[in-house]
């Protein structure tokens, strides 16, 4: 059974629904990507699976988020707080405001091994301190007195990992950790995080606009566009055999690699905001491959081994 | 992120609520009763008729007559010429003279920037009325050295809004596109500085009239400011002080009206500022 | 190999600023950019790329002079700007012009797209009737590719990319023969981005446009540049006039791997960068990459690597250069 499973998952904000029947899983130890531009729904799926969405007023309309025993959808804020950074850990896209700024980084590790686990000072402080000698933070006990404004941004989103990492969780939540972060610093910070989920074992959703770095990370991807899943697969195949317009053109815009001139392709027309989603399938204004019966019939996901794919042409669809 | 403008869909809207409706209902039966006073008083403010000296509000003296039997209620209309006409006209100026200046410092920096910010700071430091005192035992009493002295008193505050409204927005990146196409100071102050520093400068003004009009009532209430006949809320209250066990209306209802004045433009320019406020919020989602 | 003559040229610029601790603190400088040697060949793209405190972005204001050099000059078609008086550069800004990197806030938000785009022609005193200007407006609003309806509306109405695109097409009203791209798509969705980067593409080819394109994307830069400016802490430590050949410098070496590709294939484990970026008020002597670089000898510590030209017109400013 799948670590963490999303099933006709719909959220709602006030009379908007951001987010339509989305479904997906986790399994246990895996990297999955949710990949999506702007207005994707990719932050709302972290805040529902990470039971946040009442901050903002929204909620989960229909369907349920199974992660192991639990149905989350069903549980009070008590429970879920007991849940939070102990069995599921997140870690957002900002160091600046995840961190405390009038507490050391060592202190706001160690809270999470004393309010979680349970550990005496002592313990909680030799186990923070061996999880940022992990995490490769040089001098890692001088680091721990230290605060946060004293560290760079590379660094502080180590500390915010080895937060979410050492409460032993199932499943982490990373939403577009390295966004803020400059490229050669982003692709350290992901590659310890690969690193370190792999080695401990820890299931890890990877929420991210980045396709090069879906394509570095992730064992499995989830392309999200307009609040509604457009294609999920192993990443090897979603890149060699892209079976949505969506993910195909997707790729299409990364200009890394791409060699001629004139070869780097965007996709017309505008992302679709929450208040004007188009009817039928919402990407058919923007597909090259729209035909009537976009317009009018929402297109099922099908799936069909690894695959899902929303679309009425995937059969057809060469890669 | 420049401010939102004053539009008029946001005018529409601060009167649908009931502190902005009502207030500005209040202010515009003030204000069209002081443009019309020749037409709305029933009395002259000036006839005096010692007769009727001190009677309380009847049917033919609405709120009654003061101790030269004038009537009260053509008094407070008349006087609301002077309050208003005080208040505006010295805020009016206060905010032209400032805003050049807070603008210049702003956008220009440098010495003359300190030179201005050092003024700004030594009159903020003094309570308005001691500076409006000071000034008028310069100048002597009478109604323009009191719109002078009110002028120069709520100088500081509009200097300093426009200064750091200035200095916020000169950074923003279409400021520096439009230094790029070429323009010179002049079209960026005034044509996209000043325009988009406006709406905080408007809302302090109005709620800086509220105050003028205090402190000319004040001022009034001293002997300082507008002198007789010329009608002064203020020097009704002082002069009402003396028959305040016989005839205690003279002193209440100019208070009343003092009070009904500022309070209007309190709560409207709350409303003001909740709207400018709101909007800011929204862009900024 | 590039043999257009050169519409602009760099030379030593060098621009410092000064910072005081408090009050009573003793006065400390950084040079933002410092000792840049560059030319910008005519119709061509070059493309400048480094991370946050590189200097590019002040590189790209002392290119147009919208900030002054501490010392060095830029020339344009053979003019030194330093010498222009204001109103001969304000008449040169007719030619040279700047796309900004945040379309949000480019844009007065009083002004409606139309006041926009006719803002240049108003400022270098182009008489135009009412008829000129409406025809003028919607031949630019139709060269980006935006509806003409979109010139009565107010910024905070449009997009992201759509108002990147009115940035463009304010800069391109004076018909400019250089134009200088600040990051212009980084704030933008990839597929709004590929969106305007065919956009410029093709007015490039089309106007015979010299960009000066600055990015922290180099997958971008690779793409889209005929020579390429790597910069660190406000110099330049390698040019490549072949974006696709493999760069020699270790820090531009570094930059590519971190540069992931979007194919599962290309897989690859980076060598971290140890050590921290330095504080451009305290360089270190050396080279200023020294203390982060997987190849640093005793040598960059001490000596700092001048720009050595190689034969097929790359340079490289390191001591132990890949091959």
């Amino acid at each position: 059974m799948a670590l963490l499973t999303l099933t006709d998952v719909s959220v709602t904000i006030g009379k908007l629904q951001p987010l339509d029947k989305i479904s997906f899983h986790i399994d246990k130890g895996e990297i999955l990507g949710v990949v999506g531009e702007s207005g994707s729904g990719k932050s709302l799926t972290a805040m529902a699976v990470m039971g946040l969405l009442h901050l903002i007023g929204g909620k989960v309309s229909t369907g349920t988020v199974q992660f192991a025993e639990l149905d989350l959808t069903k549980l009070t804020e008590d429970q879920y707080r007991r849940l939070r950074g102990r069995r599921i850990a997140l870690i957002s896209q900002n160091p600046m405001t995840s961190l405390d700024p009038v507490l050391t980084v060592g202190e706001q590790i160690d809270q999470v091994s004393l309010l979680h686990l349970g550990l005496s000072a002592a313990d909680a402080r030799a186990r923070s301190i061996d999880m940022m000698v992990q995490l490769r933070i040089p001098e890692a006990s001088v680091v721990h007195s230290q605060y946060p404004h004293q560290l760079s941004g590379g660094m502080k989103q180590r500390i915010v990992i080895a937060m979410a990492l050492v409460a032993d969780p199932d499943l982490i939540v990373a939403d577009e950790p390295t966004t803020a972060l400059d490229v050669t610093i982003q692709a350290q910070v992901i590659q310890i995080m690969v690193e370190m989920v792999r080695k401990l074992n820890v299931a890890l959703m990877l929420i991210t606009h980045d396709m090069g770095v879906v394509a570095q990370a992730c064992d499995r991807v989830v392309v999200l566009y307009a609040g509604r899943l457009a294609e999920s697969n192993s990443v090897h195949q979603i890149f060699a055999t892209p079976k949505h317009p969506y993910t195909r053109s997707l790729i299409g815009c990364i200009p890394t690699d791409k060699l001629t001139d004139g070869e780097l392709k965007g996709i017309p027309g505008n992302v679709p905001g929450v208040m004007n989603y188009p009817s039928g399938c919402r990407f058919h204004p923007r597909c090259p491959m729209a035909q009537e019966r976009c317009s009018t019939e929402v297109p099922m996901l099908k799936a069909a081994g690894s695959l899902s794919v929303a679309c009425h042409f995937s059969e057809s669809a060469a890669s | 992120m420049a401010t939102p403008s004053i539009s008029n869909p946001m005018l529409m809207r601060i009167l649908r609520t009931p502190r902005g409706g009502c207030s500005a209902f209040v202010l515009a039966v003030i204000i069209l009763a002081a443009l019309f006073a020749p037409w709305v008083a029933p009395y002259e403010y000036a006839i005096q008729n010692l007769a009727s000296a001190n009677l309380g509000p009847s049917w033919k003296n609405w709120l009654g007559t003061d101790e030269f039997g004038r009537d009260l209620l053509s008094r407070i209309i008349y006087g609301a010429r002077t309050s208003l006409i005080v208040g505006t006209t010295s805020i009016a100026v206060s905010v032209f003279v400032g805003m050049s200046l807070g603008a210049a410092a702003g956008y220009f920096g440098g010495a003359f920037d300190r030179l201005v910010m050092m003024f700004v700071d030594l009159s903020w430091s003094f309570p308005e009325i001691l500076l409006a005192l000071i000034l008028i035992a310069i100048l002597g009493p009478g109604l323009a050295s009191t719109m002078i002295a009110i002028s120069i008193a709520y100088l500081a505050q509009f200097t300093r809004l426009t200064r750091a409204q200035v200095m916020a927005l000169k950074n923003e990146t279409y400021i520096e596109a439009t230094v790029n196409l070429g323009a010179g100071p002049g079209r960026i102050l005034f044509r996209h500085l000043l325009p988009n520093a406006l709406p905080p400068v408007i809302v302090a003004a109005m709620l800086a009239t509220g105050d003028a009009i205090i402190l000319e009532a004040t001022l009034g209430f001293f002997g300082l400011g507008a002198q007789p006949p010329t009608p002064s809320w203020g020097a009704m209250m002082s002069s009402g002080t003396a028959q305040i066990f016989i005839a205690p209306w003279i002193i209440i209802f100019p208070g009343i009206a003092i009070a009904t004045t500022v309070i209007a433009i309190n709560l409207f320019g709350d409303e003001l500022i909740d709207a400018l406020d709101i909007r800011q919020r929204l862009r900024n989602s | 190999m590039i043999a257009a003559p050169n519409l602009v040229t760099m030379k030593g610029l060098t621009r410092e600023f000064t910072s005081r601790k408090g009050l009573l603190g003793k006065p400390r400088t950084m040079r933002a950019v410092d000792n840049v040697n560059l030319n910008l060949p005519k119709g061509k793209v070059t493309g400048v790329v480094g991370e946050s405190g590189c200097g590019k972005s002040t590189l790209a204001r002392l290119a147009l002079r919208l900030m002054d050099a501490s010392s060095g000059s830029v020339h344009f078609d053979g003019v030194d700007l330093a010498s222009l008086g204001t109103s001969d550069l304000r008449s040169l800004r007719k030619r040279m012009q700047m796309v900004f990197q945040d379309p949000y806030s480019s844009l007065d938000p009083r002004y409606t797209i139309a006041q926009a785009i006719l803002e240049p022609f108003v400022i270098q005193g182009v008489a135009q009737n009412a008829a000129q200007q409406a025809e003028r407006t919607a031949e630019l609003l139709n060269m980006v590719g935006l509806s003409p309806t979109v010139a009565a509306q107010f910024p905070h109405q449009l997009s992201g990319g759509q108002k990147q695109r009115v940035g463009i097409a304010r800069a391109l009203a004076l018909k400019p023969q250089f134009l200088v791209l600040d990051e212009p798509t980084a704030s933008l969705d990839v597929s709004i981005q590929a969106q305007i980067i065919e956009l410029l593409e093709r007015f490039q080819s089309e106007f015979g446009l010299t960009y000066l394109f600055i990015s922290h994307d180099l997958g971008l830069v690779r793409y889209f540049c005929d020579q390429i400016v790597v910069m660190y802490l406000g110099r330049i430590v390698e040019l490549l006039p072949n974006p696709q050949a493999p760069p020699r410098h270790p820090y531009s070496r570094a930059l590519l791997d971190s540069t992931f590709a979007p194919d599962p294939l290309k897989r690859r484990v980076i060598e971290p960068l140890g050590g921290e970026i330095p504080s451009a008020f305290n360089l270190p002597a050396g080279c200023a990459f020294a203390a982060r670089c997987p190849k640093a000898s005793a040598q960059c510590k001490t000596q700092r690597p001048a720009l050595v030209v190689a034969d097929n017109g790359s340079s490289v400013a390191c001591h132990h250069p890949h091959d």
